[in-house]
């Protein structure tokens, strides 16, 4: 059930409601299943389900999975810290973590860490009240055309594309500007320094930005 | 790990007396300076596994001492932003500078892009690699008024610096002799890395000294520096040879600070490798703590840093009014200008293709057959006498040549022309940016909508088009939707037999047909093969005017390509298919085709031969129809009605549209993707166009 908490938040956080056959596909699990899962979730009202148009979280089963993600990227800080697991096998090990950890543990883990408000990858660990702090950015792709941003983090599990965005200049605490966005979800045009880049949406969505004021 | 072809560049290698490897950014003019440099007999090669190609030529300096003839060898990389080996062509082209495949690096720069070129060249520099940056594109920096100091470039770098401009040619011959200086060990002594924050170099100081700290074992790889030439067969991986490449401590500690997962794997299996990955592993958490990120983005952000300095110090630009190539640039990325743009663009491919090439090709066709068809028929007919074997070989070497002067070869010089300059100008990338999202639906990338659009001309130069994709599976998708489209030639059995005899109406359903059957591919194939297509990250640059003498050798190098692979396959193609058709062997086919052409697609069974007959030209399909209803029906069956029903002529075209590829389209095929693909291809196109007509065909019966 928290795999399947997890995915709808994550998905929530790109779109307003999820359909039971993204998530089907983003848990590689079979439609059925989903179905009968997200039936228990609104029975324990952590979902609100709406038949064909999809599910979204309620108050109740945010809560339950901002405490699961803090548990998450939590583990992910431990393990790389003070494991030294690799930064790129962090996210399937903390997976395994996150569902035994207890809120003891997971306070001690937190003060050994010294309170660490992000992951190994750059994304913000939430409070213990279920806050998330640097919870102001979007993806790139949201900023209107012309308008300049600053980005906040990189949302991708994938080490390679973190790497090669990084050898372009693209890496949080950079300015960028979208000069603009192709038709029919198409690319979207960033330029960072002198230099512009065509992003597809898939990837450009990863890129977490905070809004500038206009500049230059 | 050896490269397949190795032979080939081996004997490249053994003639020359130095080897020098091309570096650098995508779209910074590396493949002109590559053909500017290299002449004929430029060969590929890859590693195994990989499909990113390396390619190789030789190339001759005359300048040398007392005027000495020099030749060298020049290996083109692949186009790359950076060497962190994340992405297949990153791989192949570090790997190839490790193992030493050349001995000097010439790093090709953008002279209009300096700060962003110059992170592969630290990179390069971190590598410690003799190296010689050719600062390429003068021309247009000039224009775009940026003005850029070499020599405090070449100072603050510790290489030397060449301006040049790859189109034209000026300072190519500077850097060929730099170059031989650098080799002679006249110039580049002051080779040096670049220089990181203070507790990053803390850290590279304190692996290096763990590295040449003596282990057990005291061969250890510092100062261990082997040329390592390419061998056919590698001998036993000896240790700081092979495995880490005769490379510094420096470059290495560098390495293996980044967490670069191959380097990490090689130093684990060094005699005092654990000790090394732990002192790595606790400086990477070091400098995390502290910065707050991964050192490899630490890393990342110094070099972006250091370029941006160098790049400040060294280069003045004047603020100018934008350019006319610019806001032309501007108006084709933005939708309401964009797509007409591109609208217009690909109509112009499409009446080149169908005026241009159909013009060459009338003219290619009367001029042969007016003058050499003739003298031809004249030397077979003196030599064999009007002999069995004489009407064969005309097939082959009359019939087959004009076959090839008609189909492949007058479409591909118009659109390779068309397509070097959109290529040059740097128009490609707006037409990727606005098509992208319709071709990704195909499991494509925006490039590959020109050659869709060229192939509704001629399939053979569309399929060499593909080469802008950067992907096997790509080109491999959109060579397979190209064979379905209908070429200029398909369309002209459609017109003759359809439009004419049927309906007009009805044509524009074999259109319908065929379109839905190419789409409906597409997107079978994109969820069929393996992997999908990469999230697109591209460079976007405003216009450059295209140079004609790069657009005619690129629009050459096709044409030589082409000629090369398809005039021997089109000639033993039609000598085989004259030996069945002039032996009569032709008509035993029959008797097998009858099941599937009569019972499934409900045609006579001339027309199936006439179908299998069409691989040699797609229009032949009709013309061989009528040629042959005329021998068993006498001269009324001009009218196709006559013998054939409407559905029958209906199916006829459809089937000859989707079915296999012609000759030329083949050998394209072949020389693209290899032999099994091209079979492959054409044995899912002719299962496709069996099946489709057999489904109209029961369709249409039940209907009626």
């Amino acid at each position: 059930m928290g795999d399947y908490l997890l995915a709808i938040f994550r998905r929530g956080e790109k779109a307003k409601r999820v359909t039971t056959s993204e998530l089907a596909e983003a848990l590689k699990v079979s439609l059925a299943s989903v179905t009968d899962m997200i039936k228990k979730m609104a029975q324990l009202k952590l979902v609100r389900h709406l038949p064909y148009r999809g599910a979204t979280l309620t108050r109740r089963g945010k809560k339950e999975a901002l405490a699961l993600l803090r548990k998450h990227r939590l583990s992910e800080r431990f393990l790389y810290e003070k494991a030294g697991v690799d930064w790129d096998r962090v996210h399937e090990e903390a997976h395994k973590f996150e569902h035994v950890l207890s809120d003891e543990v997971e306070a001690k883990m937190a003060a050994s860490l010294s309170d660490p408000t992000t992951c190994p990858h750059g994304s913000p660990v939430p409070t213990r009240e279920g806050k998330i702090l640097a919870e102001l950015s979007e993806p790139v792709t949201e900023l209107g055309d012309r308008t300049w941003g600053k980005i906040v983090r990189i949302s991708t599990d994938e080490p390679k594309l973190l790497r090669y965005l990084a050898s372009l200049g693209l890496m949080p605490g950079v300015l960028v500007c979208v000069e603009g966005k192709a038709p029919l979800g198409g690319p979207v045009m960033v330029r960072v320094g002198k230099a512009t880049y065509a992003l597809g949406r898939d990837v450009a969505s990863q890129i977490w930005v905070k809004p500038e004021p206009a500049k230059g | 790990m050896p490269l397949s072809c190795h032979d080939n560049l081996i004997k490249i290698r053994e003639k020359v007396t130095f080897t020098v490897l091309l570096a650098g950014n995508p779209n910074v003019g590396k493949s002109t300076l590559f053909n500017r440099l290299t002449g004929l007999g430029v060969v590929t090669a890859n590693y195994p596994g990989k499909t990113v190609e390396l390619a190789m030529g030789s190339a001759h300096y005359t300048g040398g001492p007392e005027g000495k003839d020099i030749a060298f060898g020049v290996v083109d990389l692949p186009g790359t932003y950076a060497l962190g080996a994340v992405s297949e062509d990153q791989w192949v082209a570090r790997r190839a500078i490790l193992e030493h495949l050349g001995d000097l690096v010439v790093i090709v720069v953008d002279a209009t892009n300096l700060e962003r070129n110059l992170f592969l060249v630290l990179q390069l520099l971190d590598l410690e690699f003799p190296a010689v940056m050719a600062l390429n594109l003068m021309d247009q920096a000039r224009k775009e008024k940026i003005v850029i100091d070499p020599q405090r470039l070449s100072q603050s770098l510790g290489i030397p610096v060449v301006p040049m401009v790859a189109a034209t040619g000026e300072g190519v011959p500077d850097l060929v002799r730099i170059c031989l200086e650098v080799l002679n060990g006249k110039q580049g002594a002051e080779h040096r890395s670049p220089i990181y924050g203070d507790d990053i170099e803390h850290w590279i100081r304190r692996v290096v000294r763990e590295m040449e700290t003596p282990p057990e074992c005291p061969r250890s790889l510092a100062g261990h520096r082997h040329r390592h030439r390419f061998r056919a067969h590698s001998n036993p991986p000896e240790f700081g040879d092979t495995l880490l490449y005769g490379l510094s401590p420096r470059a290495l500690a560098l390495l293996l600070l980044e967490q670069d997962r191959e380097f990490l794997e090689e130093a684990g299996k060094m005699p005092q490798g654990g000790a090394i990955l732990n002192l790595v592993q606790t400086a990477a958490r070091e400098i995390e703590a502290r910065h707050g990120e991964a050192v490899h983005l630490r890393l990342a952000r110094e070099r972006h840093g250091l370029a941006g300095e160098i790049a400040d110090q060294v280069e003045k630009r004047e603020k100018t009014r934008p350019l006319l190539s610019s806001r032309l640039y501007q108006a084709t990325l933005r939708p309401w200008t964009g797509i007409p743009i591109l609208v217009g663009v690909l109509a112009a491919v499409l009446v080149l293709m169908y005026f241009v090439g159909g013009f060459l090709s009338g003219a290619f066709g009367t001029l042969w057959s007016a003058y050499l068809s003739p003298a031809i028929t004249w030397a077979f007919t003196g030599l064999f006498g009007p002999s069995l074997l004489t009407r064969i070989l005309l097939w082959g070497f009359d019939a087959g040549i004009q076959a090839a002067l008609s189909v492949g070869i007058p479409f591909v010089i118009p659109f390779y022309f068309l397509l070097a300059a959109i290529e040059d100008s740097g128009y490609l990338n707006s037409i990727a940016y606005l098509a992208d999202s319709l071709m990704h639906k195909l499991g494509l990338h925006g490039r590959a909508i020109i050659s869709l659009v060229a192939g509704l001309g001629c399939s053979v130069p569309a399929i060499i088009g593909t080469r802008v994709l950067t992907t096997r599976r790509e080109r491999v998708i959109a060579s397979t939707l190209i064979t379905l489209s209908p070429c200029s030639a398909r369309t002209a059995v459609i017109m003759g037999a359809v439009a004419l005899f049927v309906g007009f109406g009805q044509a524009l359903g074999v259109f319908g047909i065929v379109l839905f059957v190419t789409l409906s591919a597409g997107l079978l194939l994109q969820r069929l093969l393996p992997g999908r297509s990469a999230g697109l990250v591209m460079e976007m640059f405003p216009f450059r005017v295209p140079k004609l003498p790069v657009i005619l050798s690129k629009t050459w190098h096709h044409l030589k390509d082409f000629l090369f692979v398809a005039f021997p396959v089109i000639i033993v193609g039609s000598l085989v298919m004259g030996w069945l058709y002039e032996t009569k062997l032709m008509w035993r086919l029959v008797g097998p085709l009858r099941f599937v052409v009569e019972s499934w697609l409900g045609l006579p069974p001339i027309a199936g031969l006439c179908l299998l007959f069409a691989i040699l030209r797609k229009e032949m399909a009709l013309q061989l129809l009528i040629s042959l209803a005329i021998i068993q029906h006498g001269a009324q069956a001009t009218n196709l009605l006559t013998f054939m029903t409407k559905e029958q002529l209906f199916i006829f075209a459809l089937v000859n549209a989707l079915n296999i590829p012609c000759v030329a389209t083949m050998s394209a095929l072949a020389r693209e993707l290899g032999w099994m693909q091209a079979l492959s291809i054409s044995l899912f196109d002719m299962a496709l166009a069996v099946a489709v007509g057999g489904l109209v065909h029961q369709a249409w019966r039940s209907l009626s």
